[in-house]
């Protein structure tokens, strides 16, 4: 292969990655549980055989809805989805606003929990969803912890997968300058490999500082290992208010760790100030090796290169004790309640969360909630599949945090603490304060 | 009385007067002419602005998240408003960036505008390129400069390139040098809007009473100090008020170029407004800084009037 083929070739790669990186930190935290009511469509028989379907793609490649979209057409005979694409970018703002505005999809894509600015159970709680009565659907969602996807003890969303939070790991590339991670890799073993890549003249880890849900998952994979490992119910606790962000080790550990990385020059130079674009130039020219995502970036980057890249995904070691994963199903399906054909998108809905759905949709993210056999992981997550089935398996930390701004406050705590002009003690007070 | 008022009231007689009637009729045509002719722009201009403006700030004393109910709150919003340090800080940022605009821009626009008004033969190619930046999208060209200041762009590569290194620097995400990265684009685009403006108000200053003043053995800065200034007293009101406006609610250059990062150090009010209102759904904590905004940008322009105002015009 000629070197400018080459270069095409990772540059395609790069870009979709990135698009990819862009959605997939877009969906990466959901909220907590709450109590109340919510209003429903009703159901009739003469209820038009049709709907829209809101969502955004990361590439050409990341298709999984408009599929899952195509396969119920082939179901069911005579019923017609109208895909409605929307920009990355902006999709989250975007559905937000039709929704509150009274002008939603009859179906869309959105967060599960609270804590993001499309998040369910705030529209739940004021009537704008419509309840999924299905109870297959509540059964096939308990794997992924039911709490997110309801509001007063109904259900309103569907998850589109499960994931693990973690490295976007060009293991090949690494290889080559002598790095190889692993998920039994320690924390030295990451800085050692920062060391190398620094002595070849490149990154290990590429990090959009500038775009504060970047520094904050990698944050939040950290504290996985750190806080939710031994202590799994620590967001219970801070929400009795028994423990608090700054005075939990594991949380000064997490953070510390990132100081650790920056130090080492693990991160691009210019890390700080740098935005997804500068992750399309660094993965392009093979400036650095990996990036923090979800783990659906991951196959939707493999992909889009046609074959050409094999991302795989990996959890970052934990700087003290064991390494937990960070799996979530937070990005979900919900519909209107002002939905003309409630009946006919429940089904939808009901399609997606079964096994049939699932297998089409959860390409998009990682694999079907509640996959337990290791051998059905998708060839992305191969590396993983011991963690994945063993019991060191944490959900996201942000799902059951009470608003979006703790984790983006994180993000931008991380940015500061890189540019020095925070201390860790100061970003854990902040988050304290969100809380509430 | 003026004329019109005298031919309206000549040509509305009391009931009955039959002799009149097609002056009275034409007469009422053109009176509620112009009252009718005013009626959509004021109900349009009350209905998009003032109704929604008031509605903004009945949701300030609110705790409404821009779904279901609310309760009153009383001044609950704007006491957090003050008590919040980072809400502080993009305070401090805005009236920072405004009234570096306002004295930076006017500064440059006037030099530029003495520069270019009449001797240069090129001076209309370089009123073209000085103003070229005003006609361009802020979005548009932030993302340019943000480009510029990239850790890997031209700017630290032009450094690099003449040997200093040393001030290689991630421009954007240094708290201290980053605002100023934003009022070095916010100035740049706006020169050539406030250069028209001075050009404008210098074509009004006849070259006679500078030449008298050069005679009478007044130099350059006293004709500048005592001629010119005075004479484009309402084109620095102009210039000033809507540069202080514009520097007050400054949004876009802020998002696209830092996002109000690193870590909210370039945020100002305008931003957190957007933050707190749609990221955070606090509608009516947005809706109390947005209100705090308006009055803000109320004061200081009344202030700012009261300053540039014309006072050889007071007493006549």
């Amino acid at each position: 292969m000629s070197q400018s083929t080459t270069t095409r070739i990772r540059r395609a790669a790069a870009i979709a990655a990135v698009a990819a990186v862009g959605v997939s930190l877009a969906a990466c935290s959901g909220g907590a549980s709450g109590s109340g009511s919510g209003s429903g469509g009703g159901s009739s028989a003469k209820e038009p055989q049709s709907f829209t379907f809101a969502f955004s793609e990361a590439n050409t490649k990341d298709n999984s809805l408009e599929q899952v979209a195509t396969a119920f057409e082939k179901l069911h005979k005579g019923v017609k989805i109208t895909i409605q694409k929307l920009p990355a970018e902006s999709v989250g703002q975007a559905i937000a606003t039709r929704v509150q505005g009274g002008n939603a999809p009859d179906v869309f894509a959105a967060e599960s929990g609270i804590g993001q600015v499309n998040a369910i159970q705030p529209w739940a709680k004021a009537g704008l969803l419509l309840p999924i009565t299905d109870p297959a659907v509540t059964t096939a969602l308990k794997p992924a912890g039911l709490s997110q996807f309801q509001y007063g003890g109904k259900t309103y969303a569907v998850s589109r997968g499960s994931g693990l939070n973690g490295i976007i790991w060009n293991a090949d590339a690494a290889k080559s300058i002598g790095v190889n991670l692993t998920d039994s890799s320690t924390f030295q073993d990451v800085l050692s490999g920062c060391a190398a890549a620094k002595a070849k003249g490149k990154s290990l880890f590429g990090l959009a500082g500038a775009v504060p849900p970047n520094p904050g998952i990698l944050a939040q994979i950290i504290a996985t290992s750190t806080v939710y490992g031994p202590d799994q119910n620590w967001n219970t606790e801070r929400a009795a208010g028994k423990v608090k962000f700054a005075t939990t080790a594991g949380w000064k550990q997490a953070l510390e760790a990132i100081q650790t990385m920056y130090k080492q020059g693990c991160f691009q130079p210019g890390a700080t100030g740098a935005g997804f674009d500068a992750l399309t130039n660094g993965a392009s020219s093979g400036q650095f090796f990996g990036f923090f995502a979800p783990g659906g970036a991951a196959a939707s980057v493999n992909a889009a290169s046609g074959g050409h890249v094999h991302l795989t995904v990996l959890p970052l070691p934990s700087p003290s004790g064991t390494t937990y994963a960070s799996v979530s199903s937070d990005q979900v399906v919900a519909a209107s309640a002002k939905t003309k054909s409630p009946k006919l998108v429940q089904q939808f809905l009901s399609y997606i969360a079964g096994p049939d759905g699932q297998k089409v949709v959860s390409v998009g993210v990682g694999y079907p909630v509640g996959t337990k056999d290791a051998s059905a992981l998708p060839d992305t997550y191969k590396p993983v599949a011991s963690i994945l089935t063993s019991p060191n398996v944490r959900s996201f930390p942000s799902i059951e945090w009470t608003n979006g701004k703790i984790s983006n406050d994180l993000g931008a705590g991380v940015q500061g603490i890189l540019t020095g002009q925070k201390t860790v003690a100061q970003v854990l007070d902040q988050l304290d304060t969100d809380w509430g | 009385m003026s004329a019109t008022q005298s031919r309206v009231r000549a040509t509305a007689p009391g009931r009955g007067a039959t002799a009149q009637i097609p002056s009275r009729r034409r007469s009422k045509r053109v009176g509620y002419g112009y009252w009718w002719w005013s009626l959509p722009a004021l109900v349009l201009t009350i209905v998009t602005v003032y109704i929604t403006t008031a509605s903004g700030a009945f949701f300030a004393f609110t705790n409404w998240t821009g779904v279901g109910t609310f309760d009153f709150v009383g001044i609950t919003n704007f006491v957090n408003i003050f008590k919040t340090p980072e809400l502080i800080g993009a305070l401090v940022n805005t009236l920072v960036l405004a009234f570096g605009f306002v004295v930076l821009t006017n500064v440059f626009g006037l030099l530029f505008a003495l520069a270019l008004n009449r001797t240069l033969k090129t001076r209309y190619l370089l009123r073209t390129l000085v103003f070229m930046p005003v006609v361009l999208s802020p979005v548009a060209v932030s993302f340019i400069w943000k480009f510029i200041f990239d850790f890997n762009g031209p700017l630290n590569q032009i450094l690099g390139a003449v040997g200093l290194k040393s001030l290689q620097t991630a421009w954007l995400a240094s708290p201290s040098l980053a605002i100023v990265c934003i009022l070095v684009v916010l100035v740049w685009q706006s020169i050539g809007f406030v250069m028209v403006t001075y050009l404008a108000g210098l074509a009004t200053v006849p070259p006679e009473l500078e030449e008298a003043a050069a005679l009478d053995g007044a130099g350059v800065w006293r004709r500048f100090r005592s001629v010119t200034v005075p004479m484009i007293q309402p084109s620095i009101a102009i210039a000033t008020t809507l540069t202080l406006i514009q520097g007050l609610r400054v949004f876009d250059q802020v998002m696209a170029l830092t996002g109000g990062g690193p870590s909210h150090a370039t945020e100002t009010l305008a931003t957190e407004i957007y933050n707190q209102t749609f990221t955070y759904q606090q509608f009516g904590f947005g809706a109390a800084m947005a209100l705090v905004l308006s009055v803000l940008i109320l004061v200081f322009t009344v202030v700012q009037q009261s300053i540039t105002r014309d006072r050889s015009q007071i007493g006549d």
